[in-house]
């Protein structure tokens, strides 16, 4: 617990911990106000996702914000949170503070680690509190058509938007993993996130080509629109389960091997 | 390998005895075995053998790239032996780290700290790693360094003076048993200097096993009681520093023609009492050899153009001849001959 009290306290103290949660929460409100000032309202079926209904009711603003983000800003916030994890602090020097004292670096990796996620959580969270009251502020709300085209109430329509948050939190948790993994191999943060945006980007691209159609199960970065099921009556769990499990195959992959290069890495920098 | 020392079994003790040696009855507190890196095929630390007492200012000389950093990176736990450990205490490093750093205090290269906090918060955060802090002790080092003033600003306002004296703090703030100080004047005015070299002079007379990396010898020769001269990842000499300074003589000679001056002079003092520093050859003897030394060189048709007469070699004459010579830094040490008494090789 000390490990991750101390991480949280560093990050608390990153003037652009509190940017990057500023940029985060501003998007929805952004995306809001523009839908409402525009004269031209997306027809429906084009546009982002969900971006044709938000005139209507103003619950998806956070869906769409959600799906908006999904496709590049939330990937590479993830990218940047997790390179810096350990190359950032090796090119300030802290890293070598930090391990001239009794801790283990299983232990520091691994609360590296957590805060990275909890910040991209915490980033989210902010989008969806946002999303929703700049809904329910410009647009009001009302109960959600689902993609099935029934109807559930607000409160668990909440409930779904809560939990669609909580799927796309574990996709970056990949991101993030894949970043710390670069960020342990390397001594300079930017680097580790261009690493994995341009990894991800890969990922992404193998996934538009049906050549590639068998890999596209096993890839995460296939599996960041999956919550979607969750606005389908009745639920299909399948997929969502089957997301969660390659999200938590590559979050164990990626960190295990983070820990063992970190474990034997000469710290020179 | 394990870090965690509780996974550990009991370490066999090879090497010990030597180093216990060199510190008669008091404590061993660090010893190195053997300790050997490679970067990429390149030896920066060459088999280091070298023990620090209980209660010594132990001085760590060299030049740039001698292997200072590095050795002090391995007793730190920072990188990895090629070959050979480290014993600080009771505890082999790299496997035992976790309980070895509980008694290890130090930095290496430029002190760093998380600049958005103040010094305080870096202190506590860093000093709670190695066991319970109090307010009062974090009043106490930022006293002992000069820093009261400045406590609670953040250290991303201090000037590079100002983080090496927080360095210090950090290093002694959990009061460890040895206190490792990668070039901890590097950087400070006049005055800061002579406040650290006294800081470290009163931590030694408390008791405290300083372990100070410095390439000033004349900082070692203040502050010091034992140190080694360290050249190209080898020891070259070690030793009590009172006996580290030679007490032998040298002329300094100026020629027509140094190299075959050199040979001349070699023949009749000794090869490798000759050194050229690239203005004058500083020949090993007392002003009795100058006539002899003048007839040679003159029978050899060489113009003597000037003889500097026998001072006392300084310490620093002779850390630039030992690591100077590269022949008798790869060989482990200068010509026997030329040992001053009481000094280890």
């Amino acid at each position: 617990m000390s490990h991750l009290r101390r991480e949280i306290v560093k990050v608390l103290f990153q003037r652009r911990t509190y940017v990057g949660w500023v940029g985060l929460l501003s998007i929805p409100f952004i995306m809001t106000i523009a839908l409402r000032l525009s004269n031209e309202q997306p027809a429906e079926g084009h546009g982002p996702p969900f971006f044709s209904s938000i005139a209507s009711n103003g619950l998806f603003v956070p869906l769409a914000a959600l799906a908006f983000l999904s496709f590049f800003l939330l990937p590479l916030v993830s990218a940047m949170t997790g390179g810096f994890v350990i190359a950032g602090e090796a090119e300030t020097g802290t890293l070598k503070t930090l391990l001239t004292r009794p801790v283990s670096r299983g232990g520091v990796l691994m609360a590296k680690w957590f805060v990275a996620v909890l910040y991209v959580g915490v980033g989210l969270a902010l989008v969806g509190l946002g999303g929703a009251l700049a809904g329910w502020l410009i647009f009001g709300v009302q109960p959600l058509t689902t993609l099935s085209g029934g109807q559930v109430g607000v409160t668990h329509a909440l409930g779904l938007i809560a939990l669609a948050y909580v799927i796309a939190l574990a996709g970056m948790a990949c991101i993030v993993s894949l970043a710390v993994a670069l960020s342990s191999l390397t001594d300079s943060s930017l680097t580790a996130a261009v690493g994995t945006l341009v990894i991800v980007l890969i990922l992404q691209a193998l996934g538009q080509f049906s050549y590639f159609d068998f890999l596209s199960p096993y890839l995460f970065t296939s599996r960041f629109q999956d919550w979607f099921n969750l606005l389908r009556q009745p639920i299909p769990w399948r997929p969502i389960w089957e997301a969660l499990l390659v999200y938590a195959a590559y979050v164990v992959v990626l960190v295990i091997f983070a820990l063992a290069v970190f474990k034997r890495k000469d710290i020179v920098s | 390998m394990s870090e965690a020392g509780a996974e550990v079994a009991p370490v066999a003790d090879e090497g010990l005895g030597e180093a216990q040696g060199a510190c008669a009855s008091r404590r061993v507190v660090l010893s190195t075995h053997q300790l050997t890196k490679d970067f990429k095929g390149l030896r920066a630390v060459d088999h280091l053998d070298l023990s620090v007492c209980e209660g010594d200012v132990f001085g760590f000389l060299g030049p740039n790239g001698a292997g200072k950093t590095t050795t002090i990176r391995m007793i730190l736990g920072l990188i990895y032996p090629t070959e050979g450990h480290v014993q600080i205490l009771d505890h082999r490093v790299p496997e035992q780290r976790l309980d070895a750093l509980r008694h290890v205090g130090g930095f290496v290269d430029v002190p760093a700290f998380y600049d958005n906090m103040s010094a305080r918060r870096n202190l506590r955060m860093l000093g709670r790693m190695s066991g319970e802090v109090s307010e009062a002790r974090l009043d106490e080092v930022l006293d002992m360094v000069g820093l009261s003033a400045r406590g609670d600003s953040r250290v991303g306002t201090y000037s590079h003076g100002m983080r090496q004296r927080l360095g210090i703090a950090q290093a002694l703030v959990h009061r460890p048993a040895l206190i490792i100080l990668d070039e901890p004047t590097s950087g400070l005015d006049p005055q800061g200097m002579k406040d650290v070299r006294e800081l470290v002079r009163e931590l030694g007379r408390q008791g405290t096993t300083v372990f100070l990396s410095s390439h000033l010898l004349h900082e070692v020769e203040q502050v010091c009681n034992r140190a080694v001269i360290m050249n190209k990842g080898r020891i070259v000499v070690q030793g009590p520093v009172s006996e580290l300074r030679p007490t032998r003589m040298s002329v300094k000679v100026l020629t027509s023609d140094q190299p075959r001056a050199a040979e001349v002079l070699g023949r009749l003092v000794g090869p490798t009492d000759v050194v050229d520093d690239g203005e004058f050859l500083r020949v090993a003897a007392g002003d009795d050899l100058v006539p002899e030394m003048v007839r040679r060189l003159v029978a050899e048709g060489i113009d003597v153009r000037a003889v500097v007469p026998a001072v006392e070699q300084g310490l620093e004459d002779f850390f630039l001849e030992l690591t100077g010579d590269s022949s008798a830094a790869e060989h482990g040490g200068a010509d026997p001959v030329r040992e001053p008494a009481g000094v280890e090789r």
